[in-house]
């Protein structure tokens, strides 16, 4: 069964595009001042501008390219992915190959540049939960025939992300596959058995790992180590609200960018925007990501097929979960976890694959049985 | 046709509603952040984001009771590095190092500290700091601190005292109100990145400092020049171990002098001893009064109705109280006399009879009420209480004892105010030491004399004033008389008590305690020698003339009129002395240059007082006759302003000028110079043409000119000797 091809939906295009723009001019602004840093390593304030930049270049590529390419042939794809995935994540481990960065084992090296494979394993995972999911269609109510192979296949990546160590994105895979099997129509005392397991998994990580406990105690009470585990969500906080309602104004603020602020054109840039931008600027960013959850959603919701369906609900709750976790993390909602802020913080990998997600996700719009 | 199943759309629409219900919850929770802890997290963003340097405030002046400038502050430059900002610490030490005279290594380490402020020296004297500012060092940044600048070094050393390097006041006036002097330090706020790195834009605040308060003093500055004259003169003449003398205002309890030997340079501190500068001998030292003390004994014993003037008293030579024989200073007693010839002869036999008369009671009740055994409050750090026998111990012997001065110590203040209160009618004055506070030149606050009590009637009072003036007019005080007033008082001879108690042989304690005029005292003074050297030990001998030098200058220098009939008699072993007369010419309204020469070609010496070159008031006046040789003060004022009040005077270019010329040319037209550095005037506060009003301070930076810099030895050695932190201060902190 084939059917026509329509135009993509252009109100989520546009959204991402916005959510970029916006990401490319914070990443310039929070970092300039540190990386021209005459005394500091890079020396050229537009160093992380031209990355991102670079990497928003390549994305919009890959984006514009996997939305033309129809998404039924990913699933002849499906079992390469598997495969690809496990074996990344078991790379990105070894050293030698895995690159380690402030402790933790994320990226791998290509040369030129590194990538971060578990961001393209959520895209897999995500497509095989989706087939598998349309494949099995009413088995999905029974647990050994239906539940199980996604949950091993998902526990064993998660466990895989969890040992680099990056719960973030765990959590965020874990999220993103229990959506879809809500969506497929998992019943009721499994998933919240699930969830009570996932809930259980998420405090057993934090209790039995030092860092992430006192991450977690800092997030109860950053004042109790201000200049050391709450120094990150205290001058998140202090950077968020030295913009007040309309912030200071885009490169003029002051808390995020003179080095108070970590992470700040990464994993906190949203304090940059909340610095520079004000309320105004973090609600309009917040409201673009209502706008992609709902254009996805859509997507997912007209979609004749439940394997284009399950997907697009997949890649664009993928996003939002992500965006959710570390918005409630910059504004002191969340414990601290390292997560980046979808097409805005700086990135390249992260970027490449969130908008080649889209791509997918603007793929399966053009299919759309609403048109 | 819908590919979808009706589940899976359900369901998703569920998703997407709690998504977005997620992200209104993270909205809110940003307006909570931004609106409602807004304020508080902005607040403290800044500090986390600012570094304060902090600016000193103008400590405030020491004025005496006319106006007269005894301590002010003056501006120094102080050197602090910006670690962040040194570009090349190894050099910048190199440098640095013989300027300051510091260790390299010591310099080396505070440039590359991770800090963003570090002192490198407090008040360096302005040619280090202009040799500094020279080499334009990046990081090295300057601050304008005060440093205290006493006008006249070594009087009322112990009164004034002295500050640390932080200002903080340390001893004596400064120490006790610190709080009033030192104003409220500002601050120059400025912004810093994480790394401790001055931004870029950075905000800048400078909160300006509130200067202390002047504090005007009780003392005159005249009468206080009296005082340190006198002493130096007994301590070339009898090298005591320590020497002081006290002048007080009775009516008010003001003190007008307070003087101690060995003294000290206030500026100077460190240099000194400590013993000399710790503590103040005219409040802290417990001594045995000895016959000074009869003056509390006749006022008590007087007032009380036990003796009267007229009373007859029998000394065979001794008094004989319990087994012990209480022996007279005159071998073979004063034979048969009445009170006032007892108190006229010091006659101890009788005193103690007198003493003993009184009654354990009576006599401890007026002891208390003189303000005796327990501080009486002056508000100068480390006043001792004296030493009183416990009222229940108390024998016949030791009231016997104590009536004549001894088995009971007291302090210098104790002994004057005591007097002071037979001066002032019986009532017992608060001794003060500060009159008023000012700020800005306005007085905010006046500081009234206070009331203890009354001691003693008025009558008392007024009988034993005139006992003791038949002391100095008869009796053992003889060498206290000043020709023309009518003065009164007591000498004392005490010997010195051991540090295991007992008297030291040999070590005597010479003292007078005197009034003038008797009918009216405006002055009242103590003078103790303790351990004079070289012969003479009695109060009569060594103190009594001190206080007749310093009486007789304070009584003219009052104005009190002089009565002609008032001749000291001759004493039938005294011989003429061959000291010619000198008219003293009259030098007033005199440029002060003119008026020196003047009085030297008289055979006169001078001393000045207060600023300015003309001479406003003179002491003694002209025409009076004074002997070979003595000083006469001269009081000095600016000159007078032609212009008439409120006219605008024209601010003058001073550029080139030495210190000196700058500041008579100032000075002529009614303004007031404020130098900074030496060598030629650079720059002036005021510019040139301004119109100010008459007074006005002009701060001249001065600069040594190029050429002459090089031709001078250098002279960072002498300089260089700063406060040495070696020395530990324990009123420091």
């Amino acid at each position: 069964m084939r059917m026509r091809r329509g135009a993509p939906d252009f109100i989520l295009f546009l959204t991402v595009l916005i959510l970029l723009s916006i990401g490319l001019v914070m990443v310039f602004s929070a970092s300039a001042y540190f990386a021209g840093d005459p005394e500091g390593p890079f020396k050229d304030p537009f160093h992380f501008f031209k990355r991102q930049l670079f990497g928003a270049a390549l994305g919009i590529g890959v984006m514009i390219f996997m939305m033309n390419y129809d998404y039924h042939y990913l699933k002849k794809w499906v079992g390469l992915m598997l495969a690809s995935a496990l074996v990344m994540l078991v790379m990105v481990l070894i050293p030698g190959i895995g690159m380690s960065v402030l402790g933790a084992r994320r990226w791998i090296d290509l040369g030129i540049i590194s990538f971060q494979p578990s961001e393209l394993v959520k895209i897999f995972i995500t497509t095989f939960t989706a087939y598998g999911l349309a494949q099995k269609n009413e088995l999905i109510q029974k647990f050994g025939k239906g539940l199980l192979p996604f949950l091993l296949v998902t526990g064993l990546a998660a466990l895989l992300i969890l040992a680099q160590p990056d719960l973030g994105t765990a959590a965020t895979l874990c999220g993103t596959i229990f959506i879809m099997l809500f969506a497929a129509g998992a019943r009721g005392g499994h998933l919240t058995a699930l969830a009570g397991l996932g809930a259980a998994g998420v405090a057993a990580a934090i209790y039995f790992e030092p860092y992430r406990m006192r991450r977690f105690t800092a997030f109860l009470d950053p004042e109790a180590d201000p200049t050391g585990s709450g120094w990150n969500i205290l001058n998140a906080l202090m950077s968020l609200a030295s913009g007040g309602l309309l912030g200071t104004g885009l490169g003029q603020g002051r808390h995020s960018k003179f080095l108070f602020l970590p992470e700040r054109h990464t994993d906190f840039i949203f304090a940059a925007i909340g610095e520079e931008l004000g309320f105004i600027g973090g609600c309009l960013v917040i409201l673009l990501f209502i706008l992609l959850a709902w254009r996805g959603f859509r997507v997912a919701i007209t979609c004749p097929d439940t394997f284009g369906s399950l997907l697009a609900a997949g890649l664009v709750s993928g996003i939002v979960l992500q965006a959710f976790v570390n918005i409630g993390v910059v504004t002191g909602s969340l414990p601290v976890t390292g997560i980046t802020l979808p097409f805005i913080s700086f990135g390249s990998t992260s970027l490449i694959f969130s908008l080649m997600g889209v791509g997918i996700i603007l793929n399966i719009s053009r299919y759309s049985s609403r048109k | 046709m819908y590919g979808t199943n009706m589940g899976i759309r359900k369901r998703l629409t569920w998703v997407l509603i709690i998504a977005s219900g997620m992200f209104v919850i993270l909205m809110s929770r940003l307006a909570w952040v931004q609106f409602v802890h807004g304020d508080e997290l902005q607040k403290k963003a800044l500090e986390v984001r600012m570094r304060d340097i902090p600016v000193e405030a103008k400590r405030g002046a020491i004025l005496d009771r006319n106006g007269n400038e005894l301590v002010t502050s003056i501006s120094v430059d102080s050197i602090y590095a910006t670690p962040g900002h040194v570009k090349e610490p190894q050099e910048t030490a190199e440098k640095l190092a013989p300027i300051l005279g510091m260790d390299f290594d010591k310099l080396y380490t505070k440039l590359t500290k991770n800090s963003s402020f570090e002192w490198l020296e407090r008040k360096v004297d302005s040619e280090a700091s202009q040799k500094i500012r020279e080499l334009n060092l990046p990081g090295i940044n300057f601050v304008e601190e005060s440093k205290r600048y006493y006008l006249h070094p070594s009087l009322a050393s112990h009164v004034l005292g002295f500050t640390g390097t932080d200002n903080q006041g340390l001893i004596g006036i400064e120490k006790s109100y610190d709080a009033e002097l030192r104003g409220q330090p500002g601050r120059i706020v400025t912004e810093y990145d994480a790394a401790g790195r001055e931004v870029p834009e950075a905000i800048h605040q400078y909160i300006p400092p509130k200067p202390g308060y002047d504090l005007v003093l009780t003392i005159d500055e005249t009468i206080q020049y009296f005082v340190e004259r006198e002493l130096d003169k007994v301590v070339a003449q009898y090298n005591p171990k320590f020497a002081l003398a006290i002048v007080m205002d009775p009516e008010t309890g003001g003190i007008l002098a307070m003087g101690n030997r060995p003294t000290f340079d206030s500026s100077r501190w460190t240099e000194e001893p400590r013993e000399i500068w710790d503590k103040n001998p005219a409040i802290y030292y417990n001594y045995e009064p000895g016959s000074t003390f009869k003056i509390v004994t006749a006022a008590s014993a007087l007032d009380e109705g036990t003796v009267h003037a007229g009373d007859s008293f029998y000394d065979p030579g001794f008094i004989k109280v319990a087994d012990h024989n209480l022996h007279c200073w005159k071998a073979g007693g004063h034979g048969s006399q009445t009170f006032a010839e007892v108190v006229q002869n010091s006659c101890n036999p009788c005193f103690a009879e007198v003493g003993m008369k009184l009654g354990k009671d009576n006599f401890y009740k007026y002891i208390k009420a003189f303000g005796l055994g327990a501080p009486l409050g002056i508000n100068l750090p480390g006043e001792a209480s004296g030493i009183i026998i416990p009222q229940k111990n108390a024998t016949n012997l030791n009231l016997a004892i104590m009536a004549i001065g001894q088995s009971i110590a007291v302090t210098p203040i104790q002994l004057i105010s005591a007097a002071a209160a037979v001066a002032n009618d019986g009532v017992l004055m608060k001794p003060q030491l500060v009159k008023e506070l000012r700020y800005n030149g306005k007085t905010i606050k006046k500081i009234k004399p206070e009331k203890v009590r009354e001691v003693v009637s008025a009558e008392t009072s007024r009988q034993l004033r005139n006992l003791l003036e038949s002391v100095v007019a008869e009796g053992t005080g003889s060498n206290a008389f000043v020709e023309g007033y009518r003065v009164g008082g007591k000498t004392g001879t005490a010997q010195v008590v051991g540090e295991k108690g007992g008297y030291v042989s040999g070590k005597y304690v010479a003292s007078f305690a005197g009034m003038a005029p008797v009918d009216d005292p405006k002055m009242v003074m103590l003078v103790v020698i303790a351990e004079p050297q070289g012969g003479s030990y009695y109060g009569g001998v060594v103190a009594a003339p001190v206080f007749q030098a310093i009486a007789r200058d304070t009584l003219r220098y009052m104005g009190l009129p002089e009565i002609p009939s008032q001749k000291k008699p001759k004493q039938p072993w005294e011989v003429e002395t061959p000291s010619a007369n000198v008219t003293v010419p009259n030098v007033l309204n005199y440029p002060v240059d003119e008026a020196i020469q003047i009085l030297k070609a008289a055979g006169l010496q001078y001393q000045t007082s207060g600023e300015g070159n003309i001479v406003c008031k003179q002491t003694p006046g002209a025409g009076g006759q004074v002997k070979n040789g003595t000083s006469v003060i001269l009081n000095l004022q600016p000159v007078k302003q032609n212009g008439k009040d409120g006219e605008l005077i024209t601010v003058p270019n001073l550029k080139g000028l030495t210190i000196k010329e700058a500041g008579n040319i100032l000075e002529e037209i009614g303004l007031r110079l404020v130098p900074e550095g030496t060598g030629l005037a650079v720059t002036q506060s005021v510019k040139p043409g301004t119109k100010v009003t008459g007074g006005t301070s002009v701060k001249v930076k001065f600069a040594p000119p190029d050429e002459d810099n090089d031709a001078q030895p250098p002279s960072g050695e002498s300089n260089a000797v700063q406060e040495p932190s070696n020395i530990t201060n324990p009123y420091e902190n």
